[in-house]
């Protein structure tokens, strides 16, 4: 304990200008892996599954479940653990963000927003519904948003399907079919209007196409940028074993990194990218065979390509409040960990930090940041894992928060130098 | 059964010169079924009988995982299901045939669809079941699926 006291002393020195005095790392950092000089805090544990996270300025933090409502959790003593835990709300969901003193929050279905009263850890009255009645077929149905530097609303609509192939998606031998007609609802980003109650799609603006899902965009507070990261497809070597092994699947395609520009098409489902050859190849179900490669210029490369299957969620640009210098600006991405790489072991189960330049653009770089919420390191099938990161956020002191699907946990994720 | 069995026989060599629409081989692959593979639709296949695990292996663990646990609110556990523990193999094999569509309302529990696997032979359809039951059945079901009883949930519609 005297180590311990010793630790917190310093902790204490070090943020005493946060009034964070009485921060209370846990001793193992919960078993977490982290870069030195970085500690973690258990802020809560055994809750519902959760999905994305936000912080509002006063500290507050939200949490999406998955399939019930939204959690609000407020440390009231200084230690960092959440002494008020309250659920509110239903439909489940994904997305959620603080913006302009509103609570927004994704179902698969709808945009709704909560006025937040100040002081209220849990907003009054029932929400307003902006955008309803958005395309919901089960298959990649959480609709990720995020506000723009234009203010606007941006909301992703997922494509319910692997590669477009028709009745035998996911099996062997699927054949693509012409997307032009889905792509019209599906695949992409819309904006909207963040104040006008009852939006529907047709209302919105279709700002980009051809990806197959995307958990989560993000503005970057330098470039004022949109950022988003697309899960990759899955069972190569299911649909055309005759082309892919069964480590040509374990390793493709990547999960990518784009910036969301207007009119941006992402080239699913005819292509993917190879993030070991670093080349756009066509999909087997439009032609591919492993080897062909997509139009060139057709379709942007990826700003990163993460390994396959890793499954990207929630994406946080740090404001800069807290963690050294190497990480001031840079994204902090939470992936859930895969279930597509088998036989080869299940990997991701991680938050990656992505460095960004001066202009608050990714330099291409990565690293795992915090890893070991899975337990151990040969994992077979997901449900193995003891934690899956899903949501990361960050508070207003500049302390990452990291929200777990499998077991319920947010960790705060502090920096207080040393070892 | 023999008269039946005698007559599948001849039928299959007769195919055999055929070319074979799908079921590609890979050569790279181990975990695939093993050996040649009849065309979809044959009732029983020449030679040995395919290996259950195997197909199990290369076809459904993809998304039911190796040891059937599935993946949270993506694709069901497969451990101790009521349609593998079921003694009637009928249902277990329309919806290995024809995937989640015969589930109805209760495939909402989870986001993805299961693909129909009619491109399987009855034989693997069946020795799939047969592995499925002894390994994932709530009591174990050691009694064999046949090709048969595939080849009747194949000439069937919907659940039985």
């Amino acid at each position: 304990m005297k180590t311990t006291s010793a630790f917190l002393l310093g902790a204490g020195l070090l943020l005493a200008p946060l009034a964070q005095a009485a921060l209370a790392p846990e001793a193992d950092n919960a078993g977490l892996t982290l870069p030195p000089g970085f500690r973690a805090i258990i802020v809560a544990d055994k809750l519902k599954s959760l999905r994305n996270l936000t912080v509002a300025p006063n500290g507050d933090i939200y949490a999406k479940t998955r399939q019930d409502g939204i959690y609000a959790l407020r440390d009231t003593d200084g230690d960092g653990r959440a002494d008020l835990v309250k659920e509110f709300g239903s439909g489940g969901g994904t997305g959620i963000a603080v913006h302009n003193g509103w609570l927004y929050h994704s179902t698969d279905s709808n945009i709704y927003r909560y006025k937040l009263i100040p002081g209220e850890l849990v907003p009054g009255g029932e929400p307003e519904r902006i955008v309803r009645d958005l395309p919901n077929r089960r298959q990649h149905a959480a609709k990720a948003f995020a506000f723009g530097a234009d203010g606007r609303l941006y909301v992703e609509v997922g494509s319910p399907s692997n590669a477009y192939g028709g009745a035998k998606d996911r099996a062997p031998g699927a054949k693509g079919e012409d997307p032009t007609e889905f792509l019209k609802t599906f695949g992409g980003y819309w904006s909207f209007d963040p104040d006008k109650p009852d939006q529907t799609q047709a209302d919105g603006i279709h700002f980009s196409t051809g990806h197959r899902h995307s958990t989560t965009i993000a503005l970057h507070p330098v470039s004022k940028q949109l950022f988003v990261a697309i899960h990759g497809r899955d069972q190569l070597n299911t649909v055309a074993p005759q082309f892919f092994t069964d480590d040509d699947n374990a390793e493709n395609p990547a999960e990518v990194l784009h910036a969301l520009t207007k009119g941006a098409d992402f080239g699913w489902p005819f292509t993917y990218w190879d993030p070991r050859a670093k080349q756009r190849k066509l999909n087997p179900e439009y032609g591919g065979d492993g080897k062909k490669l997509a139009e060139p210029g057709k379709y942007p490369d990826p700003l990163i390509g993460f390994p396959a299957h890793w499954a990207p969620m929630q994406l946080a640009f740090n404001p800069g409040a807290q963690f050294p210098a190497k990480y001031r600006h840079g994204g902090f991405l939470a992936f859930h960990g895969s279930w597509n790489r088998a036989p080869r072991p299940q990997r991701g189960f991680n938050v990656v930090f992505i460095p960004c330049d001066d202009k608050g653009w990714p330099t291409g770089d990565w690293e795992v940041f915090a890893d070991n919420f899975a337990g151990k390191t040969e994992i077979a099938s997901p449900g193995d894992a003891r934690h899956r990161p899903n949501g990361v956020a960050f508070g207003p002191d500049g302390s990452l928060y990291i929200s777990d699907s499998q077991a319920g946990r947010i960790w705060r994720i502090i920096y207080t130098g040393g070892q | 059964m023999r008269v039946i069995a005698g007559f599948f026989l001849v039928f299959v060599l007769a195919a055999c010169s055929k070319p074979e629409p799908v079921a590609p081989v890979a050569p790279v692959r181990t975990s695939a079924s093993p050996a040649a593979t009849p065309a979809p639709g044959d009732p029983v296949s020449a030679g040995p009988a395919p290996d259950g695990a195997a197909l199990f292996a290369a076809t459904c663990a993809t998304c039911h995982m190796a040891d059937g646990s599935g993946v949270p609110f993506l694709q069901p556990s497969i451990k101790g299901s009521a349609w593998i523990s079921n003694p009637d193999p009928q249902p277990l094999l329309s919806l290995i045939l024809r995937g989640s569509a015969v589930l109805g309302e209760a495939a909402q529990a989870y986001d993805n669809d299961m693909a129909p696997q009619e491109h399987l032979t009855d034989a693997e359809i069946a020795a799939i079941a047969t592995y499925v039951r002894t390994r994932f059945a709530a009591t174990p079901v050691e009694k064999p699926v046949t090709a048969e009883e595939a080849t009747l949930a194949r000439s069937r519609p919907g659940l039985p």
